[in-house]
């Protein structure tokens, strides 16, 4: 935001330099095009799915069907990213693979599909950077703005790329459920009576159809004798288990994808809410001070005086058959709550740097030269406080992470089928020192990996916007900690 | 402004904090889509039944009557009874009866969260940039993200298994006891006896002790990462002061330096630390008193919860409120003694 102000000042507009030097925006903007062109369905059926889904929440869902019907057409789509183009299930014939990508093992069929999504987005976000770094070059008008700076810090700031890195494979991960998994939740998990299956009985020497809800009941991980699917293995139909199977001999890979896919939308809407009620009072506060900064400053210490967990299981007992537990098995009901007890935190972190930035002579003269108040907060205020809350909302977004899979672990909220890990870690409580150890301990390894990858990139950003800062980590991080204590 | 008018200010603001937070509970339970003679009696419920416990509850009163009869009950602490987890007992003898091994586990969680967490961030912070302050940080990073159910989870597991895993019986180590129980603590109620009955009683002593010391351990953990890092960087702090640079100028000897000039400094930022790990043994209470099944407070919500005791489960949520209230106002009295400069204007 720092560019565009600066360079509204310049006489030229960006629009003047652009056309003056056209080069290196058009090969940018055609590699960009590339890009998304080559997963362009699945955006657009994301897109149009979500439009479609939020109309359907309003009274009388008005086109939400065609909505939908669009986004199937989109889903049905060749691009790059999909099942269809790199299959990794088939059957063993006793000779060759069949069904697979090139005839590979189902493994490496996967592994091959699996790697290609990381390497896309790791491309992509490339090409991101690459654009910034032309535009830095050519077309802004400014040598230098301090946003300089603070992106050179966050580069040699290696414990934050670590943090970038973990949560870029977390979002990948969600965002990409649909593709990353050895198969689909809706195949797996959902429906897994309502679909087939081919595989080869080498008895009989013949290919055979199943129902896929069947081959599950044969891929059981239950601890003892043979009944075991453990990490990086095939059960008795051919099928691939990256991370093995849950106790009903679902695929614990697919779960895991989809189970990342509720908490990143739990922790990112709820973060979303929270963060612009924080702003939206830190900065009222900042401005008014007196009066309104007392309210705000009892009503946020009285929603912190509650015990958060404990009113996340009230309000989920008691809103459990209402309509609004039924959005996204839970989810939107999560969403809610998580963001009305998580802003006061949010503020607190914040309300310092607003009443700092209130301070500042450019807000006098703003406010003395006749520019409205919200202008003043938006314009003057506001940049300045944003990577605050960046920085705390990534710490908070580690603690909602954490306290959704608490409440999945001792059944209440997300429901069944929707996966959620910490439903993983109770399923599997009984097994943890059995063969199928797999099914507790690697989602409660990930939540750890991605609640540290989130506190590493709060780190990362906090030391990039305020390198002074160092000692102040003290109150802030106790308090989040204290959050994600659930 | 005087201590004791800044401490009068901090009572009466704590006032609105819990009226709020009482309200907030009275909207969630009447208010909201459960009605709680319904929630009583669950899906099986005539509706002469659901009428008669209506009746009782003084549901079908017009609501702001029940809001302040709801309100006047908690605040003279009439805390009603419970429905359905243990159904006609008034709740304050429930809570009587649970509390102790709540107190237990919390005291010994901040005990070992102090006892292991500020040694090692102090450590680290005395050793700054050596392999063992990168261990400590790091560990205490990742110590602080893991889920503690899991962790608790784990804990079971491996307790339960040290035979097979490691050749060591950790439920006969020391005392026969298991390890997924509630700890017996009769012998605190009549401590008395740890003189006349000496035998039996610091043996039932150190078992209630061996059980509750995993939970306790999973209960800090949090806490433990946190007092590490906040330790260490105190320390860091405080070494790099001018003052500590006089005092070895003058002389003073390493061993001075650090335990006068440096170490109690150094605990200055810890207070908060403390009592926020109140409000991490509130909510943790319930997810590790459910994995190791002790009788305590948080597993007596979770159960009222569950079974829809809603009376019982807003007494509780207003003790919860007082008791972190109460906490907080502690926290700032602490500080006005120990560190004088902090504002009483805050």
């Amino acid at each position: 935001m720092m560019e565009t102000e600066l360079t509204e000042d310049i006489d030229q507009p960006l629009r003047d330099r652009l056309k003056a030097h056209p080069g290196p925006a058009l090969l940018w903007g055609a590699g960009l095009c590339l890009l998304l062109l080559l997963e362009g369905p699945t955006y657009l059926d994301g897109l149009l799915g979500a439009i479609g889904f939020g109309l359907g929440l309003l009274p009388g869902a008005p086109g939400a069907e065609a909505f939908a019907s669009a986004s199937a057409f989109f889903s049905e789509l060749p691009h790059l990213l999909s099942r269809e183009l790199i299959p990794n299930r088939g059957y063993y014939d006793g000779s060759a693979w069949q069904g697979t990508f090139l005839g590979l093992e189902p493994k490496y069929a996967w592994l091959i599909r699996f790697l290609l999504v990381y390497v896309y987005v790791a491309v992509l976000l490339g090409w991101l950077w690459y654009g910034y770094v032309t535009f830095r070059r050519h077309y802004r008008a400014a040598d230098w703005t301090p946003t300089d700076d603070v992106i050179d810090r966050l580069r040699s700031h290696y414990w934050g790329l670590f943090g970038l890195a973990v949560v870029v494979f977390f979002i990948t991960m969600a965002a990409f459920a649909p593709v990353v998994g050895p198969t689909t939740a809706e195949e797996n998990i959902e429906g897994p009576y309502s679909h087939d299956m081919q595989y080869y009985d080498a008895d009989t020497e013949t290919v055979e159809t199943i129902t896929i809800g069947e081959a599950n009941l044969g891929s059981a991980s239950r601890g003892s004798g043979d009944s075991n699917v453990g990490i990086w293995s095939y059960d008795d139909f051919g099928r691939f288990h990256p991370v093995g199977t849950l106790v009903s001999g679902k695929d614990l890979f697919t779960f895991l994808a989809f189970g990342a896919r509720v908490s990143l939308f739990i922790g990112l809407g709820s973060m979303a809410i929270a963060g612009f009620i924080a702003t939206t009072l830190a900065l009222v506060t900042a401005y008014y001070k007196g009066v309104t900064d007392l309210i705000v400053v009892l009503t946020s210490d009285s929603v912190q005086a509650m015990p958060a967990l404990l009113l996340v299981i009230l309000a989920t007992v008691v809103f459990k058959n209402h309509w609004i537990a039924e959005l996204y098995n839970g989810a939107m009901l999560f969403i809610l709550l998580f963001a009305l007890i998580r802003w006061p935190g949010l503020w607190r972190a914040v309300r310092g740097p607003a009443l700092q930035v209130g301070e500042q002579e450019w807000v006098d003269a703003a406010k003395s030269y006749g520019q409205r108040p919200t202008v003043i907060m938006r314009k003057h205020m506001a940049p300045y406080i944003l990577g605050y809350l960046l920085v705390y909302a990534s710490l908070t977004l580690g603690g909602v992470i954490i306290s959704v899979s608490a409440l999945s672990f001792l059944g209440l909220g997300i429901t069944a089928p929707t996966p959620e890990w910490g439903r993983a870690i109770n399923i599997g409580q009984s097994y943890i020192a059995s063969q199928s150890w797999h099914i507790s301990l690697i989602p409660g390894i990930l939540i750890t990996l991605v609640v540290t990858g989130f506190n590493a990139l709060s780190d990362g950003i906090r030391d990039a916007i305020d390198p002074q800062s160092e000692g102040a980590e003290g109150g802030a991080t106790g308090a989040a900690a204290g959050g994600g204590g659930g | 402004m005087s201590r004791a008018t800044y401490m009068l200010k901090r009572l009466v603001l704590s006032i609105p904090v819990i009226i709020f937070g009482t309200t907030v509970t009275f909207a969630i339970i009447r208010l909201g889509p459960l009605s709680p003679a319904a929630a009583i009696l669950g899906p099986q419920g005539d509706a002469r039944a659901i009428r008669q416990i209506e009746q009782r509850l003084g549901l079908n009163e017009p609501l702001w009557e029940q809001y302040f009869e709801f309100m006047g009950d908690l605040f003279l602490f009439d805390l009603g009874q419970s429905w359905v987890v243990n159904s006609g007992t008034p709740a304050i003898d429930l809570i009587i009866s649970y509390a102790p091994r709540t107190i237990w586990l919390g005291f010994w969680a901040v005990l070992i969260a102090l006892g292991i967490g500020i040694p090692l961030g102090f450590y680290a912070g005395l050793n700054p940039n050596t392999f063992s302050d990168y261990f400590a940080s790091f560990g205490g990073i990742v110590w602080r993200a893991m889920p503690n159910f899991w962790l608790a989870v784990i804990l079971v597991t491996v307790l339960s298994q040290t035979e097979q895993l490691f050749g060591f019986s950790w439920t006969s180590f020391i005392v026969e006891t298991n390890v997924v129980t509630s700890p017996n603590l009769a012998v605190l109620k009549n401590p008395t006896r740890l003189i006349t009955d000496p035998g039996q009683a610091w043996t039932n002593l150190a078992k209630a002790t061996k059980q509750i010391l995993p939970p306790a351990l999973v209960l800090g953990s949090a806490s433990m990462g946190t007092e590490m890092r906040i330790g260490r960087t105190a320390v860091l702090e405080t070494i790099n002061s001018k003052y500590v640079e006089t005092a070895k100028a003058k002389g003073v000897s390493p061993r001075v330096l650090v335990w006068k000039h440096i170490f109690r400094n150094a605990l200055i930022p810890l207070v908060p630390v403390i009592t926020a790990e109140a409000f991490i043994l509130i909510g943790g209470s319930v997810l590790v008193e459910t994995v190791f099944s002790i009788n305590g407070i948080g597993l007596l919500f979770f159960r009222a919860a569950e079974q829809g005791d809603l009376p019982l489960v807003g007494t509780l949520m207003y003790l919860f409120i007082l008791l972190i209230v109460g906490l907080n106002i502690v926290q700032d009295f602490a500080y006005t003694i120990i560190d004088p400069r902090v504002g009483y204007d805050a």
